[in-house]
């Protein structure tokens, strides 16, 4: 009895999550979200100055900030401005696109930890380590080759090196848990200031640029980052990279759903009693999933160092964490990462828009960053609205025992 | 003198069961009275609406003559109604004491302290009334599971608890520990409480019990005097006497040594022996089943043998191979299906749809993941196939597993273990929780693979299952088998006795005499009948 | 399961795990307790280890470093970084202990650091600013409560969203009012001074402090006087660790969580307040001035074994290396600092790996609904 009630526990909260809500509740919190940051925005225009000509009114209240103007800034700009004519791939719609490329592994990398049922909040850590290794060991090789043929030679090598050292990164917290049974929230916490404080030691010694004031590594060669093809150099974007990034949602959507090892990943994350049933190693799929969840933060480390900066520079921006927003709002789901990306590379790029274009500041995009992923995490809050518009007045059944009440054998 | 507790007429349904049907149940004051039957029997659901954990859905519930209505555990605490959990509800790193008066702490200083002293003398002074031997000051965590219970009851007795249910008590209790345990029972019910012991072990009630009750299948099917019962009696009155199963079982022709186990020893996750050397050969063609009481070490003995759990002492030979350190997935490739006794937590991913389960414990086999690549239009006929030759009830193979009810789950698992053509086939508890007309499904497809030569292990509570479809039956108490017999010649009786732990050589001595004098007031008082 | 059997399966922090109901909790907390022990003295016998080594040698490198380590300054230093850190880490105690991992402290702290500031700029007044710190923080607290426990969401993402809020609302709001993410500076908390009793060599250094840093060992007693001899600590335990238990025995776990949240929030924000009031500051750019003390916060009450006393000493360890470093640095011995750095983070993985699993409360991570199971 014991075990059917808590089987009926667990069965009732994945009744409680299909696809279909997901993609709702993902919507919602979205709306939500730019509904509140729309209300901060209006609060934030009050407390600022401002001359009357600049203010806007509501509800017959003058404001030093117009809400719609920044979502439609921050839209409509970050896609490089579609209905005023004159469209160009090399503006910034540009940006966009190298954000959402960037932000394309990150939030993979999360993603698959997270359908292994491991938080890996390491990413960001796992970025690093793969950035420097690719920034140092792209360096090295492109003295042995050049041109065109370096290129084609060096850029999959970098990735390579990126992933490679990402991915050895990563398996650290997944031997720590696998062995040593260690929470993975906390060491892969901890592994991102490792990584920090270490790549900035190196970065500010052995392998800084003497020419440069800044501890960064000496910039790579030109044909030893992203070609730019279509998009202009401008930005810092390269198709090459965004095809990368799109090969990868559908690699790893493949390897989930089509892939006996996928398989045994999706099975442990739902249900490690009977994936230990199904003959699932469960500490080898910790490990490995977690490697490659890491392989992922590598090559956004290297996408970063070879399409972006050209060298290894500390502080990075906080990609990695932007990846697990994008993956919970993904619903950790490869080819909803590629939406959620897309949405946050526009979110990214838009806020530069957004910062041009009006005095509100551009940390708006870090609230509603924050607020969508504090919405996505309560579900329940949308079940209850839902229930109370789909059904005004009704109260949770008390009486009935049952399900309700739950298990009666614990 | 009205009763310390009387359940009229308690009902209790859950979505798709009847828990509880129409019980009558009544205690005496400063008596011990034993609530026995089968796991999901009904006891605890019992128990639980006497407590106001549930509502029940009709009947009426008497405290001291009083009609009562729960609707929280605060509520039955208040009418002196205290209930010691299988689980305990204690905070492990605090003390004794501070468990005992949790929520009841004595304050000074205006609220603002705890009153150390003063919770301590009372739990003294409630300790020393009742005999109990504790350090008041011992953290639950360093202390025995069996002065954790003692805790326990000391925190109903200090929240005025007149009646005390305890669920399962002895489960996990070493039997010095259940004898002190009796002990205490004993010296409560002469200060004047009473006492509900729920319990699957018959030998256990008839030690501490003044009356037993007997539910089965949410039934109460009678309340005997302990003082004039057997464990014989009570043995049948648990497990029924449902007609034997009419099955056409030519002979048995066995082959060749499928699997064989020696000296099996298993610890349970608790450190506690659960599997104590036991052997046993299994050959192609023949049923062994495993009959026993739940809880006796069968469910650790088939996770050694299926490769859930590695044995302490012991080797596992499969195929003639010695197979103790291969890993599940191994296992299952060699040649071995296994039907899971929690059908929900291992035997199916709720979330995957049947397609998706299908391919659980296949996902790396030749046919449906040949290169690591999954082959999921084979998978897909695969799951059709199931469902089609198991008559498995789905709107279709994309349906969740979730969606389907408990017997269709169970179809479609023995439908996918049967058809990895296999060599050995251990089934668990295959027709638990399933309706009858998917468990002579199940049972007949269990004696064609054994028509078919695949040797099969079947384990049941059920006596009628396991003794209608073995050729061998070995009766398991206490990780240990008493005996293995042959079914057809073995009473009901023979085997409740088994089961209860009576020593196997006296039905098969000469001396049978004694034995069925002993069977001769079985039938009688305890009957079936009287229910 | 297999592999394990003797393993006390604590809860871990899991998004959506479920504690093992079969759990022998007995294992876990005795074996975590002795390789602590074995920590602590390796720490201690290493400091001693350096102490007599300089006194031994004092024109070596064991000697500077023996003259930093008792120097005044140097705990002086090091009483000031630990201040955020070990508020947030009393915080984190309090709701943890409760049942909820509040992973959100970085997030108190920065709301918390830029508001005090807000507040004094605009009343002038530095210990309204330090309340009005305390007063967002615990604000901000709220949402997560009411999200985690009304909305049973899940408490690591919902804390996570906590912090990045705050990463971006304070900047945010620092640039709106301040037109830049810094913020002027406003008066700082100052220091007290005890006279004669500060003149003592290396301890004078605790009556010559800020009054946060007083208000910090206040904080300290008063968190251990709660969790050992009140009623209320009991529950907070109890809640944590056996929520049914509390329920049974007549108490509300959501209200006790309630408080135990509230609380972290009203702990935190003094952190937060005496962090940016020090300075008389809030910087906002990258990680804001607060830059992980939050997390290095939850650290040092999982080395302190939820202890007050032993998160604070634990604080003190990693502000000590920190405040060491910086005095060697002024010295010109250069221990590259961003090693030195890293130092906790590394042992806090070391300790992960010996311990194995941290001993959380045993319910910490889940939601409760009373009557539930």
């Amino acid at each position: 009895m014991t075990s059917a009630d808590r089987a009926r526990r667990v069965l009732k909260r994945l009744v409680a999550a299909s696809a279909a809500e997901r993609i709702l509740i993902s919507s919602a919190a979205l709306g939500l979200s730019i509904l509140l940051g729309a209300v901060l925005v209006l609060i934030a225009g009050r407390m600022t100055t401002c001359t009357a000509s600049d203010a806007v009114y509501y509800f017959g209240t003058g404001f030093c900030y117009d809400p719609v103007l920044v979502f439609d800034r921050l839209f409509l700009g970050a896609l490089g401005e579609p209905f005023s004519g004159g469209w160009s791939p090399e503006g910034q719609f540009s940006v966009t696109l190298r954000e959402t490329t960037l932000l394309m592994f990150t939030g993979l990398s999360v993603a698959l930890a997270f359908r292994a049922g491991i938080f890996n909040i390491g990413t960001q850590g796992q970025m690093v380590v793969g950035g420097l290794a690719t920034a140092v060991l792209v360096l090295r090789a492109a003295d042995l080759v050049s041109g065109v043929v370096g290129a084609v030679l060096l850029i999959p090598f970098g990735v390579v090196v990126g992933a490679v050292f990402g991915g050895l990164y990563g398996s650290i917290p997944g031997f720590l848990k696998a062995y040593a049974d260690a929470n993975e929230v906390i060491t892969t916490i901890m592994l991102n200031f490792i990584a920090t404080g270490v790549t900035l030691y190196l970065v500010s010694g052995a392998f800084k640029d003497p020419e440069s004031a800044a501890n960064q590594t000496v910039p790579l060669p030109e044909y030893a980052q992203f070609p730019t093809v279509l998009f202009g150099g401008r930005q810092d974007f390269s198709l090459v990279a965004l095809a990368f990034g799109v090969l990868a949602i559908g690699g790893l959507y493949y390897l989930l759903e089509h892939t006996a090892f996928g398989y045994d990943i999706r099975t442990s994350g739902l249900q490690p009693d009977a994936a230990e049933y199904g003959g699932v190693d469960a500490k080898r799929t910790i490990v490995a999933s977690l490697t490659l969840s890491g392989a992922f933060g590598g090559v956004a480390g290297a996408m970063y160092v070879m399409m972006v900066l050209g060298t290894f520079q500390s502080g990075l921006p906080s990609y990695g964490f932007d990846g697990i927003t994008v993956s919970i709002l993904a619903g950790n789901n490869p080819i909803g990462v590629g939406f959620a990306a897309l949405l946050f590379g526009v979110l990214k790029s838009g806020t530069t828009v957004v910062q041009f274009a009006t005095d509100v500041p551009p940390q708006l995009v870090g609230v509603l960053r924050g607020l969508i992923i504090l919405f996505v995490a309560m579900p329940e809050f949308f079940r209850m609205v839902g229930r109370r518009v789909v059904d005004p007045g009704s109260k949770p059944v008390a009486t009935d025992g049952g399900p309700a009440k739950g298990s009666a054998d614990e | 003198m009205s009763k310390a507790v009387r359940l009229e007429g308690i009902t209790k349904r859950f979505p798709g069961v009847v828990a509880n049907d129409d019980v009558h149940f009544e205690v005496e004051r400063g008596t011990v009275h034993a609530l026995l039957g089968e796991n999901g029997a009904g006891k605890t659901t019992l128990m639980n609406v006497l407590y106001g954990l549930y509502e029940p859905t009709s009947g009426r519930v008497e405290v001291d003559g009083e009609k009562r209505r729960f609707d929280s555990p605060r509520d039955a605490i208040d009418a002196g109604i205290g209930m010691i959990h299988q689980h305990f509800m204690l905070v492990d790193p605090m003390t004794v004491t501070e468990n005992i008066t949790l929520g009841n702490e004595p304050r000074k200083w205006g609220g603002l302290a705890v009153d150390r002293t003063a919770a301590r003398e009372e739990v003294t002074a409630l300790a020393d009334r009742y005999g109990f031997d504790i350090d008041p000051d011992a953290r639950i965590e360093d202390v025995s599971v069996g002065e954790q219970q003692r805790v326990e009851i000391l925190k109903a007795l200090y929240r005025g608890a007149d009646t005390l249910i305890l669920d399962e008590p002895t489960a996990v209790l070493t039997p010095q520990e259940i004898d002190d345990l009796f002990g205490v029972l004993g010296e409560l019910t002469a200060q004047g409480k009473t006492i509900i012991f729920i319990t699957h072990k018959l030998g256990e009630a008839m030690a501490a019990a003044d009356e037993i009750s007997v539910l089965r299948d949410g039934r109460k099917v009678g309340t005997v005097d302990a003082g004039d019962t057997t464990r014989e009696g009570l043995a049948e009155l648990m497990v029924g006497r449902e007609v034997l199963l009419d099955v056409d079982r030519p002979p048995a022709e066995t082959g060749d040594v499928v699997a064989s186990l020696s000296d099996i020893t298993v610890d349970d996750d608790r450190g506690v022996r659960a599997v104590d050397g036991v052997d046993f050969e299994l050959r192609g063609g023949e049923v062994l089943g495993i009959a026993g009481v739940d809880g006796n070490g069968q469910s650790e003995l088939v996770e050694a043998l299926t490769g859930l759990r590695t044995p302490d002492a012991g080797t596992v030979e499969f195929l003639g191979a010695d197979v103790t350190d291969d890993s599940r997935r191994r296992r299952t490739e060699a040649g071995m299906a296994y039907i899971p006794e929690d059908r929900q937590e291992r035997g199916v991913v709720m979330n995957f749809d049947l397609v998706e389960n299908a391919l659980l414990g296949s996902q790396h086999s030749t046919e449906f993941g040949p290169n690591g690549r999954i082959d999921w239009p084979e998978t897909r006929a695969h799951a059709e196939t199931v469902i089609d030759e198991y008559d498995v009830r789905t709107p279709g193979a994309d349906t969740a597993a979730k969606s389907l009810s408990g017997g269709n789950q169970q179809k479609f698992i023995v439908g996918r273990e049967f058809e990895r053509d296999p060599e050995l086939v251990v089934a668990s508890h295959p027709t638990r929780g399933v309706d009858v007309g998917s468990i002579e499904f199940i049972h007949e497809r269990l004696l064609e693979l054994r028509e078919a030569g695949v040797a099969v292990l079947l384990i049941s509570s059920k006596l009628e299952e396991v003794q209608g479809l073995s050729d061998r039956l070995a009766v398991m108490y206490e990780g240990e088998f008493v005996d293995v017999v042959d079914p057809t010649t073995t009473t009901e009786s023979e085997l409740g006795l088994l089961m209860a732990g009576q020593d196997p050589a006296e039905s098969d001595d000469p001396g049978t005499a004694e034995s069925t004098d002993r069977d001769d007031p079985v039938d009688a008082p305890a009957g079936g009948e009287r229910a | 399961m297999s592999d394990a059997p003797a393993e006390a399966p604590g809860t871990d922090a899991e998004a959506g795990s479920d504690p093992d109901p079969d759990s022998t909790p007995n294992a876990g907390p005795l074996g975590s307790r002795s390789n602590r022990e074995l920590i602590a003295w390796a720490a201690i016998g290493t400091l001693a280890a350096l102490l007599l080594g300089g006194a031994a040698f004092p024109n070596t490198i064991l000697g500077v470093l023996a003259d930093v380590i008792t120097d005044k300054d140097t705990l002086s230093a090091a009483l000031r970084l630990s201040v955020p850190i070990a508020f947030a880490a009393l915080g984190g105690i309090f709701s943890e202990k409760s049942g909820v991992i509040n992973i959100g402290l970085e997030g108190l702290l920065i709301i918390s650091a830029f508001t005090a500031i807000y507040v004094t700029d605009v009343t002038g007044g530095i210990w309204i600013g330090f309340g009005g710190g305390v007063v967002a923080s615990t604000l901000l607290a709220l949402l997560f409560a009411v999200v985690t426990i009304e909305f049973r969401a899940d408490q690591i993402i919902a804390g996570l969203a906590v912090w990045l809020i705050a990463l971006g609302l304070a900047p945010f709001a620092s640039q709106v009012i301040y037109n830049g993410p810094n913020t002027p500076t406003v008066g700082t908390t100052g220091s007290i001074y005890v006279p004669v009793l500060a003149e003592i060599p290396f301890f004078g250094a605790l009556f010559s402090a800020s009054p946060s840093v007083y208000m910090l060992f206040v904080a300290v007693a008063a968190s251990w006087y709660v969790f050992e001899r009140t009623a209320f600590g009991r529950w907070i335990r109890a809640s944590g660790e056996n929520p049914k238990a509390l329920d049974t025995a007549g108490v509300n776990v959501s209200r006790v969580r309630y408080v135990g949240i509230l609380v972290s929030g009203v702990l935190a924000g003094m952190g937060g307040s005496a962090l940016s009031l020090d300075l008389g500051q809030f910087t906002g750019n990258g990680p804001t001035m607060v830059n992980g003390k939050g997390f290095i916060a939850i650290v040092a009450y999982l080395f302190g074994n939820y202890n007050p006393i032993g998160a604070f000493l634990a604080t003190m360890l990693f502000a000590g290396l920190d405040a060491i470093q910086t005095v060697l640095q002024l010295q010109g011995i250069g221990l590259p600092r961003q090693l030195i750095r890293i130092i906790p983070f590394v042992v806090v993985i070391v300790v992960l790996a010996l311990v194995g699993r941290t001993r959380l409360p045993e319910a910490a991570g889940d939601h409760y609904e009373s009557g539930e199971e």
